[in-house]
């Protein structure tokens, strides 16, 4: 994995500044000596809330649920399933049937062994209605969890499902002790019981948690450093000036306006990663005018996909074609992009019945921000075409509760997923968990499902294929650009790989100076 | 001034508290979704929603929902925070403590730059001091915080010259010179707003003052210009002053919500306003108790110092 | 009609009144007209003249998206001032009924309508005006009904002493023993007295209903993209704040004007309108 450099990889070297990898070596030797008490010091722009891993919703809470606890299988930067607490596993030939094998000897904090019987529990936990556990139904049509001796969990799926272990990857899919979840489970909010990297010293909310390395880590050596603090900078100018003054060594998360900034300042370097990540304008397909075809196909056509990209992501992203797929996944169909044709649009408004135009009006939470900016500039943009939209600003809490899922015309932010599948099957398939569009075509829910359930990748590529160029032609949602996942860290921050998801991190392999610290 | 006047204004006071905590929580039932929307965010399902309300106490009538927060409150328990689940009471004194170091430094500052400007505007009356001190309160009345704030922000923490952080908060504790950067541009800003407002009164007020007999019976007996601007002018200007500046107070409150948001202070005011956008009822209302309270407090305690000046003063 | 032409000539012999008369007076003009004088659509992105600093085509610099701030300021005067004044008449208008309603009718009526505006004043009025808005949702419109709401309690309380002082006086006890009806003393004998107080009290506050109201938009809970209200120029502007200044500093500018503006008309007002200080 890192010798051999796909395409993706080699992009994100080139992006994240050749000359990190180049002179680190060099400016770091001096610096490393006054960092020697190996501490990180990372900035995340929202406070981590929730501490009980099966509740968090927000990267940064992500991120401190991967250092505290372990999953079955954690997400590679290549979108596979890696080892975690399952060193192996395997499924039976129609795949609704999988086997992870554990690893033995790994201790919670809490001094308790980690066995099958914690698996159990926390997975069938986190299925549970009643816990509420975000990405509930993320985790695969899964039937059954089951002990199969001490170190080993066995996982039914209602349907063949090839992805699981991909699945299992989620975020708040993560173990804790079998006798908290009995008796205790709201203690987590308060006091984290985990097997993960670090351990939690102290916690403010709204200010900083410092985490400490766990000596007992179940992979030898690791981690590196022996602490951490996460300080939450809401303002993006204030963690950019302690980045460039040294009062931190990270930003997790860095605006696209600031990037250039950072990434042109000495001895600090930005971190850039193409995502699937991306803004996307929901449109309700059941309801007028969104339900005729032609309405939705004429406002693809107002988009000035590469325009929309400089004016919305300063120019950090990639062009969209109205599917969630791109150059960041496995199996993205490269075709041409719908240019930008206002005379098509308006030809194509006026077959659907409105050759004066059509008033609209977009909704859009204000965070994050570049919501209403997309908005805007499509206002702008769709002018041409015989649109005249208007837009409407709303805080999160009224969006979440009025308009998300409700709506008819919004704008929508989606973080990216593991898998095509996953994707899908989150916003588009007729039984997705977030149907907004109410697409319902049987057509695509049937490519869908096939490579749902076939390991074979050739099959996959060409479902998937097929898919993508059905969501490009019938328009569900119009998702005009993606973002690309930026950071920044000081030039001695070293071992970072920044995993395009967005979700996962993998702290435990930085290091803080020139060599890593050599393995004890 | 007794003590049973003091009684009863402290009485008054608690009597506004109840009442300003009734209008709080009345216009929080109307806030479109709650906390549990936040919570659950784009994973909410309608059972998860319901499971959650019950488990907050959300769903109960709202009658009993305000009679159980005032009976916690009652015996100091502020709740828990729906946002963070922490406990409610210290972080909203925290979050009160770092507002307060804000207010209170650039209440300080204004005493000590206002009223010797006000004096001195209203001194020279009509002169180019005045006149200057005039355009310059002008200037700083009609700007809201928000836009010195970013002004000042573009031009003093801007990359190139980065006098000061762009945001942020360092407590005094851990780091005393670097707190007192971090409050710099905050306290700078609502100085200059505050000191334009007190100036304006108080020279108004001298103005007033310098043109009643007693004054003028002074100088015409040969006292000293110093000695009856400062000595009897001023200290009779100074109960409308004290007035005005307990008044500001509210303006202040104000202001800081601005302030902070503007540079990110981890103070009262930004944690209301975070309270008010994720539904966070216990934090909104102990938030608003608390700036209520000083509000109602700092014009106790303007009432007080007048009637303790009011009787010294006689001619 | 005299008396409007009285009170303009003595406003005009006092610098201040002189200065705030003529600037209003311009203000209103683009108020009206200032959609007609704009020199572009302030919408229109020109995309390839983004961030550009004053200039012969474009007098105040351009934003992000290369739109004309001179444009912008222009058109965004009109939602900026003429709202101000509307909030600040609703303000004055429901705060002067309550005022005189508490003060005429008295007794413990008069007890619990001011000891409820007592404690609405003791909450902060931003904050009042942050959650009204929150209920209504974010809009212009609902911003000014936030900020009229904020104000009513300070007019309430100036309206409530004026017809308190006024009730008292002879000619209004007189025609109370005559046994005129309540609503004829109301409007013949209390209005008119108060109405000096009431305009000089409510020309200040336009300055304050504008700094107020950018405030709202710059929160985020006025004004809707990508209207040229001045406060959310300001807001969204904040994003690039170091890259180019111009956006910030033109409607930051505009604001502060405006309210000197106002201020001074205020300030020339009360000299004009109150007899004490009358020379």
């Amino acid at each position: 994995m890192k010798t051999e450099l796909n395409r993706r990889q080699l992009l994100k070297l080139c992006a994240a500044g050749a000359s990190v990898a180049l002179t680190s070596g060099l400016s770091s030797i001096s610096v490393a000596a006054t960092r020697a008490d190996n501490t990180l010091r990372l900035s995340v722009n929202i406070t981590p809330g929730v501490l009980n891993p099966m509740l968090s919703r927000a990267a940064a809470e992500y991120m401190m649920s991967e250092m505290l606890y372990s999953g079955l299988t954690s997400l590679g930067t290549d979108m596979t399933a890696q080892p975690d607490l399952a060193t192996e596993w395997s499924s039976n030939d129609d795949v609704t049937q999988w086997r992870f094998t554990l690893r033995q000897g790994v201790k919670f904090s809490n001094g308790q062994e980690l066995t099958s019987k914690d698996v159990v529990a926390s997975l069938r936990k986190l299925l549970d209605p009643e816990t509420g556990a975000p990405g509930r139904r993320n985790l695969g049509p899964i039937k059954m969890v089951e002990a199969d001796g001490d170190y080993t969990v066995v996982v039914t799926t209602e349907t063949p499902f090839a992805d699981l272990p991909v699945a299992l990857t989620y975020p708040t899919a993560k173990v804790v002790p079998a006798d908290i979840i009995a008796t205790n489970f709201d203690s987590l909010a308060q006091v984290p019981v985990g097997s993960g990297p670090f351990r939690l010293q102290e916690f403010r909310v709204d200010e900083v948690a410092v985490l400490v390395k766990n000596p007992e880590y179940f992979v030898a050596g690791l981690p590196y450093l022996n602490q951490i603090e996460i300080k939450t900078f809401p303002d993006a100018a204030g963690s950019t000036a302690a980045l460039l003054a040294g009062e931190i060594d990270m930003i997790h998360d860095v605006q696209p306006t600031d990037f250039a900034r950072i990434d042109q300042a000495s001895g600090v370097s930005g971190l850039r990663t193409p995502s699937g990540r991306f803004l996307d304008v929901v449109m309700d397909t059941t309801v007028a005018p969104f339900d005729n075809i032609l309405v939705r196909q004429a406002l693809s056509y107002c988009v000035d996909r590469e325009a929309m990209i400089e004016l919305v992501a300063d120019g950090y992203g990639t062009p969209g074609n109205d599917t969630p797929i791109n150059a960041a996944y496995h199996y993205y169909a490269d075709a041409p992009h719908k240019s930008y044709d206002p005379k098509k649009a308006k030809t194509l408004l006026a077959e659907a019945g409105y050759p004066n135009g059509l008033d609209l009006e977009l909704i859009a939470s204000v965070k994050p921000g570049y919501r209403s900016t997309m908005a805007v500039v499509l206002r702008e943009m769709a002018k041409a075409g015989g649109f005249n939209i208007s837009v409407k600003t709303m805080d999160h809490s009224s969006y979440l509760d009025q308009v998300w899922k409700k709506g008819k015309f919004y704008v929508g932010f989606y973080n990216m997923m593991p898998t095509e599948g996953m994707s899908f099957n989150l916003l588009f398939t007729s039984g997705a968990s977030w149907n907004e569009t109410k697409w319902n075509n049987t057509t695509f829910d049937e490519y869908v499902r096939l490579a749902d359930e076939t390991t074979d990748s050739e099959k996959r590529k060409e479902l998937y294929a097929n898919a993508q160029s059905l969501m490009q032609k019938e328009v569900p949602a119009l998702i005009p650009c993606f973002f690309d996942i930026l950071g920044a860290k000081a030039d001695y921050v070293n071992g970072y790989e920044q995993h395009p998801r967005g979700a996962s991190f993998a702290f435990h392999k930085i290091w803080v100076g020139s060599n890593p610290p050599t393995k004890s | 001034m007794t003590v049973s006047y003091v009684i009863k204004r402290l009485i008054y006071l608690v009597f506004t508290a109840l009442l300003v905590s009734l209008i709080v929580f009345s216009v929080t039932q109307l806030l479109p979704a709650n906390a549990a929307t936040m919570i659950l965010g784009e994973y909410a399902t309608d059972e998860a929603l319901a499971i959650l309300n019950s488990k907050l106490g959300l769903d109960d009538p709202a009658v009993v929902q305000y009679f159980r927060w005032l009976g916690n409150v009652v015996q100091g328990d502020f709740g828990i925070s729906l946002r963070t689940s922490q406990p409610v009471g210290p972080t909203i004194l925290n979050a009160f403590g770092r507002s307060a170091i804000l207010a209170i430094t650039s209440l300080v500052l204004v005493c000590i730059i206002a009223i010797p400007l006000g004096v001195l505007a209203a001194s020279r009356r009509g002169k180019p001091t005045d006149l200057a001190v005039s355009l310059v309160s002008y200037i700083g009345v009609s700007m809201p915080e928000f836009v010195l704030a970013t002004l000042l922000l573009v031009w003093l923490a801007s990359p190139s010259i980065g006098l000061f952080p762009a945001s942020g908060y360092v407590p005094f504790s851990e780091d005393f010179w670097g707190a007192l950067h971090h409050i710099a541009l905050p306290v700078l800003t609502l100085t200059i707003v505050l000191t334009a407002h007190i100036s304006r009164m108080i020279r108004s007020e001298m103005a007033d003052t310098l043109e009643m007999d007693f004054i003028r019976a002074g100088r015409l007996r040969g006292l000293s210009r110093r000695r009856v601007l400062f000595r009897h002018a001023l200290r009779n200007s100074m109960l409308p002053a004290i007035t005005v500046i307990a008044l500001d107070v509210g303006y202040l409150i104000g202001g800081v919500i601005v302030v902070e948001e503007v540079f990110a202070f981890p103070g009262i005011g930004r944690q209301l306003i975070l309270a008010i956008q994720n539904r966070d009822l216990p934090m909104i209302q102990a938030g608003a108790l608390i700036m209520a309270a000083s509000y109602a407090v700092a014009n106790l305690l303007a009432d007080l110092a007048y009637g303790a000046l009011d009787k010294r003063i006689k001619y | 009609m005299l008396f409007l032409i009285k009170t303009l000539r003595a406003l005009m012999r006092s610098p201040q009144g002189a200065v705030g008369t003529v600037l209003v007076f311009l203000l209103l003009l683009i108020s009206v007209f200032g959609p007609l004088l704009a020199p572009q659509d302030p919408e229109s992105f020109n995309f390839g003249s983004r961030f550009a600093p004053p200039s012969a085509e474009f007098l105040f610099g351009t934003d992000w998206f290369g739109r004309d701030l001179f444009s912008r300021i222009l058109v965004g005067a009109r939602s900026t001032v003429l709202l101000a004044i509307l909030a600040t008449f609703i303000g004055t208008a429901s705060g002067a009924l309550i005022g005189i309603f508490s003060g005429f009718v008295g007794g413990w009526v008069d007890e619990l309508i001011m000891r409820t505006i007592d404690a609405i004043m003791a909450i902060p009025g931003l904050l009042l005006a942050l959650m009204i808005l929150t209920v209504l949702g974010s809009s212009s419109l609902n911003a000014v009904i936030a900020i009229g709401v904020a104000f009513a309690p300070g007019m309430a309380r100036i309206s409530r002493s004026t017809t308190l002082a006024v009730r008292e006086l002879d000619y209004v006890s007189a025609a109370r023993a005559r046994g005129e009806s309540k609503l004829w003393i109301i409007f013949a004998e209390i209005l008119p007295n108060m109405v000096a107080p009431v305009i000089v009290e409510a020309t200040i506050r336009v300055a304050f209903a504008i700094m107020t109201l950018a405030t709202l938009s710059f929160l985020g809970l006025g004004a809707q993209p990508p209207s040229p209200e001045w406060g959310l120029m300001i807001a969204d502007a904040r994003e690039h704040m170091f890259r180019s200044p111009w956006p910030i500093l033109a409607p930051g500018i505009s604001i502060a004007l405006v309210a000197i503006a106002f201020n001074l008309l205020g300030d020339g007002l009360r000299d004009v309108l109150n007899p004490h200080s009358q020379e």
